[in-house]
């Protein structure tokens, strides 16, 4: 058993320090967020995933972006214009600072996460804008585990696993840290499918998304992504149970990929 | 049964006028064909063919407009993202913001790693 925790700890300090070798500088991939409801699709929001790189006085860090818009004709209805963003580190994506500013149908709400894996733990702060208009702040700090990340680095991190290498049935656990939580997602690798998207047609990776601590993504199969079995490992599709119908994420364009 | 099946077209093709307004119009085909089938079999079940007559075509006439107005959403409505200029604006605040706590930061030496 100790030696298993020992090999357990071993290989989760490699995940953090394994090599970016999936994402580049000036990636922009493209969604569009529908409704699908007995194959009725109702578009919702545009999704772009974006990299870019940062220069500070010391060094050079990747930024990974992304952001969510609904589309004109909601924007009456429920109008929404969210933001993620985090600081990388361009080798390693070990995420440095993270903000998450979001506006969902006038609830305003701010997060950033300021990462220090020496200590483990992380500065977090949190605006959010009451009913009146004012605003008020909440200052916290979370003690986090060695791989824990957040959000929009994990959805990077992903791209990046060695998924050829793995075999059907692998799965493995990412933690997560949102709302100063951390969470558990477990990705199964489920099958190799090919399927038609606007890049044309592509073989994917399909991997089961599950989280073991919450209620919402329940069980492995039915929240499912398709990344392409290329180097570039581009997530193409998505599909999310809700209660009624389901959610999906298209790509609609792809630029500036590695490979 | 006769009045079930007017009542249950009159629910479904008002909710398919609404849905049909809404952003989410393309799920208004759903009530609508449901209205087109119920106001059909209320015309069968009455033997008293000239009994509802007026509200079977108005049932039909909702349905009617709900999927003309419908169908031309679907063909003419093209996915656009709205105003983004906030969302742009702030992007750049925080950047410059972000910028400035990582200067205070930590940052391993990236190149040696």
């Amino acid at each position: 058993m100790k030696s298993f925790l020992s090999l357990l700890i071993i290989l989760s300090s490699f995940m953090l320090t394994a090599q970016n070798n999936t994402i580049a500088a000036g990636e922009k991939l493209t969604f569009s967020a529908s409704y699908n409801m007995n194959g009725l699709l109702n578009e919702l929001a545009q999704v772009i995933m974006e990299t870019s790189t940062v220069k500070t006085s010391k060094s050079t860090l990747l930024k990974l972006k992304c952001t969510a818009a609904t589309y004109s004709n909601w924007d009456s209805f429920f109008k929404i214009r969210d933001l993620y963003e985090s600081y990388v580190n361009p080798k390693t994506l070990t995420p440095y600072l993270y903000n998450r500013d979001i506006n969902e149908g006038g609830y305003e709400k701010f997060m950033k996460y300021t990462f220090s894996y020496r200590n483990k733990n992380v500065a977090s702060v949190m605006r959010k804008k009451r009913r009146d208009g004012t605003t008020w702040e909440e200052k916290k700090t979370v003690k986090i585990g060695s791989s824990t990340r957040d959000l929009v680095t994990t959805l990077y991190h992903i791209r990046n696993l060695d998924i050829h290498k793995a075999t059907i049935g692998d799965s493995q656990n990412f933690t997560v840290l949102f709302d100063n939580k951390e969470t558990v997602v477990r990705i199964k690798y489920l099958s190799k499918e090919t399927i038609n998207t606007a890049l044309g047609k592509k073989e994917c990776y399909k991997l089961g998304i599950s989280l073991s601590n919450s209620n919402v993504l329940k069980g492995s199969n039915d929240n499912v992504i398709w990344l392409t079995a290329d180097q570039n490992k581009v997530p193409v599709y998505a599909k999310f149970k809700i209660a009624v119908g389901s959610g999906e994420l298209k790509i609609k364009s792809a630029t500036g990929l590695k490979y | 049964m006769k009045k079930l099946f007017l009542v249950l077209g009159f629910i479904t093709s008002i909710l398919a006028l609404i849905l049909a307004v809404t952003p989410l119009f393309k799920i208004a085909f759903i009530p609508a064909i449901a209205a087109l089938i119920f106001g059909l079999l209320t015309f069968v079940v009455s033997k008293d063919k000239q009994q509802f007559k007026k509200p079977i075509q108005l049932v039909f006439l909702i349905t009617i407009i709900t999927l003309a107005l419908t169908t031309y959403k679907s063909v003419f409505t093209e996915s656009q993202v709205g105003n983004t200029e906030q969302m742009e604006q702030k992007e750049e605040q925080l950047e410059e913001e972000s910028i400035e706590e990582l200067e205070g930061l930590e940052i391993d030496d990236i190149d040696n790693q």
